[in-house]
């Protein structure tokens, strides 16, 4: 990677020419990323990529509005245009605005965060990556697989942020996933699926280690195979047992999105949506039933979306969105905070890159543990179905009618997993939906998403969401050939 | 903006080039300045600009492949990005379905670049939505984008190909939301012109929808017939680009082509192409392998004749290069299909809800995935202008309804088609992925409803 020529003395001396031309606010940004990719594919290479990206992004408030202008060019001339800019775009944003721009109170930051790792991922030699995968790969082998690939990762963030309020932190961020399908196809058939692009997590290569991709790649081809010659399930409410990896997901579209405080404020009306969650539903919504609580936390270690600061300057916290199925709050920004008279920004505001303007993120958004052993839960099944991992996802503007499909279906019956089925799918409303939950196991553990797409133009955002397996009584199926 | 130029791209990476060690490589630049204002409440809440260049160079030793993708155009980080390529593939395995780097083919010129609109600004974007908030009516609010972008493209490759192109795309989108009864109306022009966006007229559209959208009842589940606009095919037209229309996906089963090239897929009132020579679709002339793109039928009048290519699915398939490749970043490999065409009509939107007995009417979708790829079976949730229509006229608006139904038993049932107009998915409108279409109104014969959100 070449190296930044922006140190923190430019950084600090341009917020300050800012305020001198009357910015009541003003941060520097500047971020350099890395990444390193390997993927198999049948048995071969398919690609390796090494991707490097930096620049500095320029924000104001002049005249109540923003202004933010970013590039990939950092001698001094550049980084000056930059700032004039980012100001003539808050005057044009100034000419058509009805309200200004409030931020919640932050005090000045100061310090450093970096990954906690045992094994930087992109020290691990590439022989050694391409080893990994093609044992990986053997072991995706099946009679009707079609198509094999597996993938390792690493990326690195470096970023530092400078206001003219004071802050000034610096963030060392490493993350490191795999990625994992098969695709079995046999004539009369639909083709079957399996595959896991979620796991990753901000850790070294131990977390590759820990993933048992062999053993993995092995279970998810004799999924795929499974489900390529299973019956066809069975139209009917019935009992729904979510595996964590699939509750990861709805609990990011149904909880996390619609929590995110710009949606309040129909910054994203026109494109992403609102929200079914009003402020003056805030605690009084029935969200779930009482096993149902869901939690955003910044600070969990190896959640990728944890962090020392956001891009507001806001350290990582942790707050309580869904209580016992009751919706009490919401993730937000210093200018969300601010708009809706909240008294502090829970640190939510994230951009993905030096080129974004920073918007109202999710960070690591949870179903907190239930107590009982996922054994126990499955005991109380008589008859229904184990979902392990979604297929296609479809969500409304409000984030309330949502539709679900599965890669793998199994049959629980008399508390015991038993074959495979296929052609599941679900639709329901949010509140209905996890109105029905009536029991969280205590197995839960930490998924990583890679690109949550939000914002105009699309910023693609690390999240992390934690989830146990959990029950869903009495739940509609649909089901297609 | 000031362009970069063909020099300002190609010099830098055609002297990179001639000492790379390796068999061969090649380079694409892609240089992106996005200029965007996002409003609401008639208020601008966000006005951004960037402005980023990024080279993707890959280096072949031995057919092993290395690829290294940075955002400077200086020589030495050029010439340090090839040598660190070229080690990755040193460090690799050979890849015995590489097709080699593109040779050097006439590029048709392009006309996707409009210079008045590289230089337009702040202000007279922030002037176009100030032109949206007074055109909506007393008891409405707007919301939405002007986008403005300038990109440039450029590609070389070790054995002489040296293309470059600049484009142009002005996007202007308006969500009008009643204060007093809940209705939103949406519309937007596209184009690669800002002299071709419209403002008080996209207004207009969107507020004439939002005042009808009152009383909102719910539809039962069912099949009904329907009228989908133009935004609301270019979201089909993206599942069936995504999911079928690249010969990766035909050569793994995945499409709804594999294994039918030949036959009848659906009616024959449906033809679609891709066309990225028809400078409407705001497409350029090569792609991201410097191979010329080629205008492909893709189905003809229902029956599928074959998917785009790039060079490695086209080496896998014994065919040749399409022009399709596209940014691996972005894209699934193996070809994509980013600038459809479909064959419209000459009915217009009065003939067309004027066919409907009893029937929908869809303004476009929000959030649509497929949960049957092979069929290309979408599923969605309608957005902002749902309406039942009886007897040939609109009576009622509707709660959003989820659709769920193969696109191909859809095109199935075209009895009208209007004229074609250019449009974006709703993925595709911030960006994410790239689907442009030629996309005409249609109605047709039955639409499955799944579904209704509350009202």
């Amino acid at each position: 990677m070449r190296s930044m020529t922006i140190t923190s003395s430019v950084s600090t001396d341009l917020v300050h020419l800012a305020s001198s031309r009357g910015a009541s606010y003003a941060d520097a940004r500047t971020v350099e990323r890395e990444h390193e990719a390997v993927s198999v594919k049948d048995g071969a290479v398919e690609s390796v990529t090494r991707t490097s990206d930096q620049g500095f992004g320029f924000r104001v408030v002049h005249k109540g509005a923003w202004g933010f202008a970013a590039s990939d060019r950092t001698d001094e001339a550049s980084l000056r245009a930059l700032v004039d800019e980012a100001f003539r775009r808050a005057e044009a944003s100034a000419s058509v605005q009805r309200r200004g721009v409030k931020l919640a109170p932050i005090a000045p930051q100061r310090g450093e965060y970096r990954t906690s790792l045992e094994r930087d991922p992109f020290s691990v030699p590439l022989a050694e990556r391409i080893d990994h995968l093609r044992a990986v790969d053997a072991k995706s082998l099946g009679p009707n697989v079609k198509t094999r690939r597996s993938s390792v990762a690493a990326y690195r963030t470096r970023k530092r942020l400078v206001t003219s309020e004071g802050t000034d932190v610096s963030q060392e961020i490493v993350e490191t996933g795999a990625g994992l399908s098969v695709l079995a196809v046999k004539a009369g058939r639909k083709p079957a699926s399996r595959y896991d692009s979620r796991l990753v997590r901000q850790a070294g290569w131990e977390y590759v280690e820990h993933l048992d991709l062999v053993a993995r790649a092995a279970r998810y081809r004799d999924d795929a195979e499974a489900t390529l010659d299973a019956p066809l399930a069975t139209e009917r409410p019935t009992t729904l047992v979510f595996a964590p990896e699939f509750l990861a997901l709805l609990v990011h579209e149904s909880c996390g999105h619609p929590t995110e405080a710009d949606r309040l404020l129909e910054h994203e009306v026109a494109f992403a949506g609102t929200t079914f969650m009003w402020p003056e539903s805030r605690g009084k919504l029935r969200y779930g039933s009482a096993h149902v609580s869901m939690t955003a936390d910044a600070t969990l270690p190896g959640g990728m979306g944890t962090f020392g600061w956001d891009d507001d300057g806001v350290p990582g916290m942790r707050t309580k969105l869904v209580d016992k199925g009751i919706f009490v709050g919401y993730l937000t920004s210093r200018e969300t905070a601010g708009a809706l008279g909240l008294p502090v920004a829970i640190g939510s505001a994230r951009a993905e890159g030096w080129q974004h303007f920073p918007i109202v993120r999710m960070v690591n958004v949870s179903l907190d543990p239930g107590t009982v052993a996922y054994a126990d839960l499955l005991r109380g099944v008589d008859s229904g179905l184990l979902l392990e991992a979604p297929a296609s996802y479809s969500l409304d503007d409000k984030r309330q009618n949502f539709h679900f499909s599965t890669q793998s279906a199994r049959v629980i019956r008399d508390g015991a997993l038993e074959g495979y089925v296929r052609g599941v799918a679900f639709q329901s409303l949010t509140p209905d939906f996890w109105g029905r939950c009536d029991r969280v196991a205590d197995d839960w553990e930490l998924h990583g998403f890679l690109s949550c797409a939000k914002g105009e133009p699309l910023q693609l955002m690390r999240v992390g969401h934690g989830a146990a397996h959990a029950r869903f009584r009495d739940v509609p199926i649909e089901v297609r050939e | 903006m000031t362009l970069l130029g063909a020099d300002a791209l190609l010099g830098p990476i055609r002297e990179a080039l001639r000492g790379v060690q390796a068999d061969e490589a090649d380079a694409h630049m892609h240089r992106r300045r996005a200029a965007i204002s996002r409003y609401s409440h008639s208020s601008i809440h966000q006005n951004a600009v960037s402005d980023e260049t990024h080279v993707r160079v890959r280096a072949i030793v031995g057919k092993a492949v290395g690829v290294v993708t940075t955002n400077s155009l200086a020589i030495a980080d050029l010439r340090r990005a090839l040598a660190d390529a070229a080690a990755l593939a040193r460090a690799s395995r050979a890849d015995l379905a590489w097709p080699g780097v593109a040779e050097p083919a006439p590029i048709p010129s392009s006309a996707a670049f409009h210079e008045e609109t590289a230089r337009t600004d702040a202000l007279a974007q922030a002037r176009a939505i100030g032109a949206i908030c007074a055109a909506v009516p007393k008891g409405m609010r707007a919301a939405g984008t002007s986008q403005i972008e300038v990109t440039e493209d450029a590609v070389a490759t070790s054995r002489g190909v040296a293309a470059y192109a600049p484009a142009t795309m002005a996007y202007l989108r308006a969500l009008v939301q009643s204060e007093s009864h809940g209705g939103s109306g949406y519309a937007e022009d596209l184009s690669m012109r800002a002299d071709g966006l419209f403002p008080e007229r996209v207004a207009a559209r969107a507020a004439e929808k939002c005042a009808l959208d009152r009383d909102r009842r719910q539809l039962p589940a069912g099949d009904y017939e329907a009228v989908f606009e133009e935004l609301a095919v270019a979201e089909i037209l993206r599942i069936v680009s995504i999911t079928g229309l690249g010969a990766q996906s035909v050569q793994e089963g995945r499409s709804f082509m594999a294994g039918r090239i030949g036959e009848q897929v659906t009616g024959d009132a449906f033809t679609l192409l891709d066309d990225a020579l028809d400078a409407r679709t705001l497409g350029i002339p090569f792609d991201v392998e410097g191979t010329p793109k080629q205008k492909v039928l893709l189905v003809e009048k229902g029956v599928a004749r074959g998917p785009v290519y790039d060079r490695t699915s086209a080496k896998a398939m014994g065919a040749r290069s399409t022009g399709h490749a596209a940014d691996p970043s972005r894209y699934t490999p193996g070809g994509h299909a980013g600038n459809l065409t479909m064959a419209g009509g000459p009915a217009t939107r009065e003939e067309l809800i004027g066919a409907v007995g009893r029937g929908v009417l869809i303004t476009r979708f929000h959030y649509t995935n497929t949960p049957d790829p092979r069929a290309a079976t979408m599923t969605g949730t309608t957005r902002d202008g749902t309406f039942l229509i009886e007897d040939g006229k609109i009576t009622a608006a509707l709660a959003n309804v989820r659709y769920t139904m193969s696109a191909l038993d859809l095109f199935a049932g075209i009895e009208l088609l209007g004229p074609q107009r250019l449009a974006r998915d709703w993925w595709s409108s911030n960006g994410m992925g790239s689907v442009v279409c030629l996309a005409p109104p249609m109605k047709v014969r039955r639409a499955t409803i799944t579904g209704s959100s509350p009202l």
